[in-house]
């Protein structure tokens, strides 16, 4: 695979201290006598070997970006979900801890120690396997996502394009993980997930048409270039900015959508059967696909990382994806939940002509005021 | 006409329901609360650190006053949920007596004990935290049921007769008072003399007096009980004790 990677400032650091350590480690196999003619040559070799730097330097990399994330993104919005609707509805959120900072690390501990059951009839390959899929996608999503334009996992030229086409593979996870539970209302759950999901993929596409159109480009890191040198996108494309945080609250099953989890009607939806650290995870990672939702908003919309300077790119990033959360909080704690007709119906018949709309203005502006193609 | 729309408290048309019902409405309340319990505090009382102040008449675990018990077991009899049993025993200072135990966990804390205690001995206490490990923690003995005396603690049930309010009186009277108190009432053709009303009497309100006559087949002289009505508790022990049942209760009201 042939990524063009340009060294930027954390991959630049790693690198080096990588390459350091490895040289050290190399000094020392050369001081216990693993040297040139020894059997053991080739080892150290390997050790020292430039590529292999650079792979161990990227999985480090990998490894930062993956605590920082789930820090940042995951525990804290949770943490933010739980205290602001605990506030919206004139209680309390967590107390565990320092402003109840501790109640999501107890949590974890609580599913993690839980036993692992998987029920007797189920397709245990597939039911074990969706789990997996849809957290795997959720971390993939996470890369993908930058945080900064030298704060990032990968930056690939498709990555928008990537980046929803790894999002739409959650209801085929949904879909497979209700089936394999083997419980009826599990596959129901799956079903109207599934339905839900693909009738919200299409505005959102859309959308994301109507911005190639206009910047040119799907990468994010251009993208936001793009705002720079012009204008914010949330202005001309207001239109466009609003299906896609509807379809994006609709994308992450949160309410007023949250038909496939649906406590109170489906029992638990389609993870009904999922307990333990699995269902834990499948929790985490609905907050993770939250953020990421709110993170692809605030980079497509609100500018990403751009922001007077003494605050770093990352915090304005950050800033900008927990006021979208908030809002999306706020219209959890506000809204009921919609019938599933009246979910096919918004998304297809009031989503759909928007979005449609949207691409329409785009057209225009890039014809008449940006001038041409 | 949007004012007008929000004064009434039903929506009439389909156009002004929708979006206001669903979306408008609850958003503008829910970021209102928000900002109120930002600003000022949630509602929510952090329950262990944080208690309510009891109201004057609250009602909570019942408690008592061992000397002041004349083991009528008036509480025993009206107890709703039958939690209150009479109990032997050993006080340093009173000796062997009985006084009643409550089965707190049965208790459902009417307060009924208190109001028909002729004495004021059993009260309400402000105790309600009575979590405990086992059911028989919840058995209360007499001598973990009592309870320092506070004013305030006794049940007041104030109350006022109606041939005082024909009278033209309007304030109410408390337990104990004489206008509202029941009084024993004796059949004289009955009594047999047997004096056990008098000897049974915890307050000594009952004397045996002469009344001249002189029995014929003893040549012992009848005596007849005489009830001190400022005394009397009407704890009806000796309408109990009675073996001619020549005694009764008459009701005040």
């Amino acid at each position: 695979m042939n990524i063009d990677l340009d060294f930027s400032t954390i991959y630049t650091f790693m690198f080096s201290l990588v390459s350091w350590l490895l040289w050290a480690v190399g000094r020392v196999l050369g001081f216990i006598g693993i040297d040139e003619g020894s059997f053991f040559y080739p080892i150290k070799q390997f050790l020292v070997d430039p590529q292999f730097v650079t792979f161990v330097s990227y999985l480090l990399v990998a490894v930062i970006y993956f605590v920082f994330v789930f820090l940042f993104a995951g525990l804290t919005v949770i943490w933010m979900e739980r205290k602001l609707l605990g506030r919206f509805m004139d209680r309390r959120g967590t107390q565990v801890g320092v402003l109840g900072l501790f109640q999501n690390f107890a949590d974890g501990i609580k599913t993690l120690l839980k036993e692992i059951i998987i029920p007797r009839d189920a397709d245990q390959k597939v039911y074990t396997w969706a789990v997996v899929l849809i957290i795997a996608t959720s971390a993939m999503l996470m890369g993908l996502v930058p945080w900064d334009d030298e704060f990032y996992a990968v930056n690939v030229p498709l990555a928008l394009l990537l980046g929803l086409a790894v999002f739409s593979l959650a209801p085929f996870a949904i879909l497979i993980g209700g089936w394999a539970s083997n419980n009826k209302y599990t596959v129901i759950g799956g079903m109207r997930a599934a339905a839900q999901l693909i009738a919200y993929e299409v505005p959102m596409l859309l959308v994301v048409v109507s911005l190639v159109v206009m910047t040119g480009s799907l990468n994010f890191v251009e993208i936001v270039n793009w705002q720079n040198d012009n204008i914010i996108l949330l202005v001309p494309l207001a239109i466009g900015a609003l299906t896609f945080f509807v379809a994006g609250i609709a994308e992450v099953e949160r309410v007023p959508f949250d038909l496939p989890e649906a406590e109170a009607e489906l029992v638990e939806g389609w993870q009904t059967e999922y307990g333990g650290f699995r269902w834990g995870l499948i929790m985490l990672c609905d907050y993770i696909r939250a953020y990421i939702v709110c993170a692809l908003f605030a980079i497509l919309f609100l500018g990403g990382w751009l922001g007077p300077e003494p605050i770093p790119g990352a915090v304005w990033l950050l800033l900008k994806t927990f006021f979208l959360f908030f809002m999306m909080v706020w219209v959890r704690a506000a809204m009921v939940r919609i019938r599933t007709d009246q979910i096919l119906k918004i998304g297809w018949r009031r989503l759909l002509p928007l979005a449609v709309i949207n691409l329409v203005v785009v057209v225009l502006i890039k014809v008449y005021s940006v001038g041409g193609w | 006409m949007a004012e007008e729309v929000k004064k009434r408290t039903t929506y009439r048309s389909r156009k002004e329901l929708k979006p206001r019902l669903y979306i408008g409405d609850p958003m503008v309340a829910v970021f209102r609360t928000l900002v109120r319990t930002t600003i000022n505090r949630p509602n929510t009382i952090l329950y262990p650190w944080e208690k309510l102040i009891m109201p004057d008449c609250f009602r909570g675990r019942p408690g008592i006053r061992l000397e002041k018990c004349i083991e009528c077991k008036k509480c025993v009899k009206i107890c709703p949920n039958q939690c209150i049993q009479m109990v032997p025993i050993d006080h340093p200072t009173l000796g062997k007596v009985n006084r009643p135990q409550v089965y707190v966990a049965r208790c459902m804390m009417c307060g009924y004990c208190a109001e028909v205690c002729p004495t004021n001995a059993m009260m309400v206490t402000p105790e309600f935290e009575l979590a405990a490990y086992t059911r028989s923690d919840l058995m209360f003995d007499p001598f973990k049921l009592q309870y320092e005396h506070k004013p305030g603690y006794e049940v007041h049930s104030p109350m006022i007769t109606p041939s005082e309010l024909k009278a033209g009186k309007t304030e109410s009277h408390d337990k104990g008072d004489m206008a509202i108190k029941d009084t024993v009432e004796l059949d004289p053709k009955k009594c047999i003399s047997c004096q056990r009303c008098a000897k049974t009497c915890p307050v000594g309100a009952i004397t045996m007096a002469d009344t001249g006559e002189v029995n014929p087949k003893t040549n012992k002289p009848v005596k007849r009980p005489v009830f001190d009505n400022n005394k009397c508790v009407s704890c009806e022990q000796c309408v109990e004790v009675c073996p001619k049942s020549c005694l009764s209760m008459k009701e005040a009201m």
